[in-house]
């Protein structure tokens, strides 16, 4: 159904829409959720592959639980700094984190 | 795959193209709304769609485990994260024309890249290919051959959940 | 080294010249607690060398020519570096007077150095003296003499400087290193300029070819005008003579050392060492000549005017070394070699004499030992008397032998000018030597009345009749019995002695001009006795000013103040190397240094920091705190590679 191409773009523009979060959001949140829309992208990516190219198609369905996997913990560690920072600094703008200036 | 295959093509491709929509318009809504909530809710549309693209590429296994992790746990848990954080409260600071330009046309130049190796690259199958999809299978594999893989996660995860710990509760006992 | 046992000369050219070197070792690691036994030790070390250089000179005294022993020590390209033993004559008469001194001297410190804390470790720094002298002198190779060339160096360093918290003492040290060194940078500079053009260092290859003239005539002029640097510095010549008198800060025993057999010795035997070689340039020969005789006639004046019993002795040490390198540079290889070995006896012999005294009374000046009661110390001011005969060239004392044979040296070179010199050097010699013996034989208005009630009298008596006065008194009578022979019998076998080495070497022509000097104009007999007339004279002079009862006793020097004062100030030697060293070093060298150290050094290191620190100032802009640009730039350089790659 449909070609691999057709899947590696709509991936690439998940991927790409996930970048312009990463890159514009100020709120740190809204970067984390850019973060897992570009995770699922890649997964997708995977999935794609595994669907249309790999040998065993097992082998890409246990890859894309890994990263679901390192995504939750991600998830996790991305949501305690957050936390961390907004009590330290009473904001989770990250224009604000600039402690570290030159 | 084979859950398709009673409906007619047309209606597949449908299915499919209205899913890419729906996975496209959720990641727009996770993106572009300066509301915190509206990008939680856009990110459980896309990744709702990615489950059903899941559903298309054959794996009702991974579909499955991606509602439940990603739509159940994740976004669960930055909702919860929004709830502590109260950004809400906040300002909303003004978007900076500059920065939004560059970060569109950095994004675009990469998507421009990644579309163009997609496109070009000569994609070969594998000359055998096995029709093996089930899920036990998965689980044999899981526990045999990439048992050592499935462990290190396993480690990785709780490392993430101590640290998780570590990083917003102690910090905050340690600051107060 | 399975030949060791098979071979006595070998086995006793290893033992006699390491055992004082062991016996260093064993002093300093095990023994310093114990005097006796440390002084035990190092006599019977070097008694050991003496034997064993008494062993050599008897058993190779009819040698068919010189036996050498070397192993390689180490080489670099088709440059090979032998280190051995080269035994001829010249180094084993050299040994054997090394060993003797030493020997004598040891056992008179004894008694002169009983009681002294430092004990232990003036008995090491013997052996280590002996040691490194020995070595040097039997040294196969020029780079193995360098070594211990400078070995001696700072063997005589650390004796000068005994006595290290005296602030004079330490000095004096100093001082005699650094000028010796200043020389022997010149030293080094000639045997690298050897080993670039000749590319052997080896004494008697390179004897060889300077007899054959198989080096470059530059090659040779260059390298021994530097060498001769060295032999500047060693025996103190013009112009780097102020060391020796300033080292008399060591004690007599180490003076005596020092004067006759070791350490000043050592650039004279250096020069005879390698004698065809030098005799190959006759530039070298000349400049050594000129410096030789301004060296002696200019200590000869500073003898004249001190009352210090020990510099007076320096000095003419210095013009003793003066007329030898003279002899040496005048083409006498046997006359300058033969007083270095009667003036080795001698001088010692007056050094040990002064130190008797100086260990009696206390003081250095000739005047007050004369006041005191010097004479009545019977041994000692016969065998300084004696001693200062041979000094004066007087008959049938060793020095008047050797004094001939180099005054008859002199009269056969081209220029009068020499001779002359030579004579009015051997008038000074005795007018200083005998003006000092006055001084304490017939002091002025007799023996003070507080010596006379003798108030440290009976301390003396005990003393001068106990052990120490014997361990004193012993080397000096053995010293004084050489003197008196070593002339009168010895000269026609050393002289076949040394001639030998020569005449089986190549530069046997050398020896004929002093053989001959009838041949050059004065006769033999008119030589002899305007050599002994000098020294007479000079007596006679010091007797009308000194000895006779109603004496001045001011020399007629003093109806000249400002010579004078210029005598007694070393011709302002010391004030010109003071003013050099503070305008030349300390306000120019140093302080181009310090301008190095501060601007280019700390400069350096200042702009690199400089540079680091501005360099981090100015990459620190994209430390923004933006996290979003830095990932930005990141992944439009990405995109913008990857495009890159795939167009």
């Amino acid at each position: 159904m449909n070609s691999l191409n057709t899947y590696l773009i709509i991936s690439a523009f998940l991927f790409s829409l996930g970048l312009l979060g990463v890159l514009q959001r100020r709120n740190l949140i809204g970067m984390l959720i850019s973060v897992e829309l570009m995770l699922n992208a890649a997964n997708l990516n995977f999935m794609a592959f595994n669907r249309f190219l790999t040998p065993d198609p097992v082998v890409g369905q246990i890859i894309a639980l890994f990263v679901m996997g390192l995504a939750a913990a991600e998830a996790a560690i991305g949501l305690s700094i957050i936390l961390a920072l907004f009590r330290k600094m009473h904001s989770i703008n990250i224009e604000r984190a600039q402690k570290l200036k030159g | 795959m084979d859950t398709f295959s009673s409906v007619t093509p047309v209606l597949a491709q449908a299915a499919f193209w209205i899913t890419v929509g729906f996975t496209v318009s959720g990641a727009a809504i996770a993106v572009f709304p300066r509301n915190i909530l509206y990008n939680v809710l856009g990110l459980a549309l896309a990744l709702s769609g990615i489950a059903g693209l899941y559903l298309f590429l054959g794996s009702f296994f991974i579909a499955l485990m991606q509602l439940l992790i990603y739509v159940g746990a994740v976004c669960i848990a930055i909702v919860f994260a929004i709830m502590l954080s109260r950004p809400l409260h906040l300002e909303t600071p003004k978007r900076a024309i500059p920065k939004v330009a560059l970060g569109l046309a950095a994004s675009a130049v990469f998507f421009v890249a990644s579309a163009s190796v997609a496109l070009r690259t000569e994609w070969v199958p594998a000359v055998e290919r096995s029709t093996d999809w089930s899920v036990e299978t998965i689980g044999h594999m899981l526990l045999t051959r990439y048992e050592l893989v499935f462990e290190v996660i396993s480690l990785v995860l709780l490392v993430a959940i101590i640290g998780a710990i570590v990083t917003a509760g102690f910090s905050r006992r340690l600051s107060s | 080294m399975d030949a060791l046992p098979r071979d006595p000369v070998l086995l006793a050219t290893v033992l006699g010249t390491s055992l004082p070197f062991l016996s260093m070792a064993v002093i300093l690691i095990f023994t310093r607690a114990n005097r006796q036994l440390s002084s035990r030790i190092s006599v019977a070390a070097i008694g050991c060398s003496l034997a064993s250089a008494l062993f050599l000179l008897i058993t190779l005294r009819a040698a068919p020519g010189a036996i050498q022993y070397q192993t390689e020590w180490f080489s670099s390209g088709n440059f090979n570096v032998a280190f051995g033993y080269y035994l001829d004559p010249l180094s084993l008469l050299m040994l054997t007077i090394v060993a003797v001194i030493a020997f004598l001297v040891q056992v008179y410190s004894l008694g002169y150095m009983a009681g002294d804390p430092g004990f232990s470790r003036y008995y090491a720094f013997q052996s280590l003296f002996a040691w490194a002298m020995m070595n040097m002198v039997i040294a196969g190779s020029l780079l193995q003499l360098f070594i211990f060339w400078e070995l001696v160096g700072l063997a005589s360093y650390l004796l000068i400087g005994f006595y290290y918290e005296k602030w004079s003492a330490s000095q004096a040290g100093k001082k005699a290193f650094v000028m010796t060194r200043v020389g022997d940078v010149g030293f080094f500079l000639g045997i690298i300029i050897l080993v670039i053009g000749f590319g052997n260092l080896g004494i008697p290859e390179l004897n060889t070819a300077g007899a054959s003239h198989s080096i470059p005539q530059q090659l040779i002029t260059v390298s021994a005008l530097l060498i001769l640097c060295g032999v500047i510095g060693k025996s103190a010549q013009f112009p780097l003579l102020t060391w020796l008198p300033d080292a008399m800060e060591g004690q007599t025993p180490v003076s005596a050392l020092l004067h006759s057999a070791t350490m000043v010795a050592a650039g004279v035997y250096m020069f005879s060492r390698i004698f065809p070689f030098f005799s190959a340039s006759p530039e070298a020969m000349t400049a050594a000549l000129a410096i030789g005789t301004v060296t002696m006639i200019l200590a000869s004046t500073m003898a004249m005017v001190t009352y210090d019993i020990k510099q007076v002795w320096a000095y003419s040490t210095i013009s003793q070394l003066g007329l030898m390198v003279m002899a040496l540079a005048a083409g006498g290889y046997f006359a300058g070699v033969y007083h270095l070995t009667t003036h080795a006896g001698f001088k010692a012999l007056l050094f040990l004499c002064s130190g008797i005294f100086i260990h009696s009374f206390h003081t250095n000046d000739m005047r007050i030992i004369g006041k005191e009661g010097g004479r009545r110390l019977t041994i000692p001011t016969v065998c300084m008397t004696i001693g200062a005969l041979a000094l004066a060239g007087v008959f049938p004392f060793s020095g008047f032998f050797s004094k001939e044979a180099i005054l008859g040296v002199l009269a056969a070179q081209p220029g009068k000018i020499w001779l002359y010199a030579g004579l009015i050097g051997a008038l000074l010699t005795a007018y200083y030597s005998f003006r000092l013996i006055f001084y304490i034989v017939l002091p002025q208005g007799g023996i003070s009345a507080s010596s006379d009630s003798g108030h440290h009298e009976p301390s003396h008596d005990e003393e001068h009749h106990g052990y120490i006065f014997w361990a004193m008194a012993v080397p000096v009578i053995i010293l004084a019995g050489l003197t008196l022979i070593l002339g009168l019998f010895f000269e026609h076998p050393l002289q076949g002695f040394i001639s030998g080495m020569l005449g089986h070497g190549s530069a046997s022509v050398l020896l004929v001009q002093h053989t001959t000097p009838e041949a050059h104009g004065i006769g033999h007999e008119l030589l002899l006795a305007l050599g002994v007339s000098a020294g007479l004279f000079g007596i006679a002079l010091a007797w009308f000013e000194f000895g006779r009862k109603d004496s001045s006793r001011t020399g007629f020097l003093s109806c000249f103040p400002s010579i004078w004062r210029l005598f007694d100030l070393r011709w302002f030697m010391d004030i010109f190397f003071r003013k050099a060293l503070d305008t030349a070093v300390y306000a120019g060298l140093t302080s181009l240094f310090t301008k190095n150290d501060r601007r280019i050094i700390d400069g350096a290191i200042d702009g690199i920091c400089f540079f680091t620190e501005a360099g981090g100032r100015l990459f620190s802009f994209l430390q923004s705190g933006m996290l979003q640009y830095n990932l930005l730039v990141m992944a439009l350089g990405a995109g913008v590679a990857i495009l890159f790659f795939l167009v």
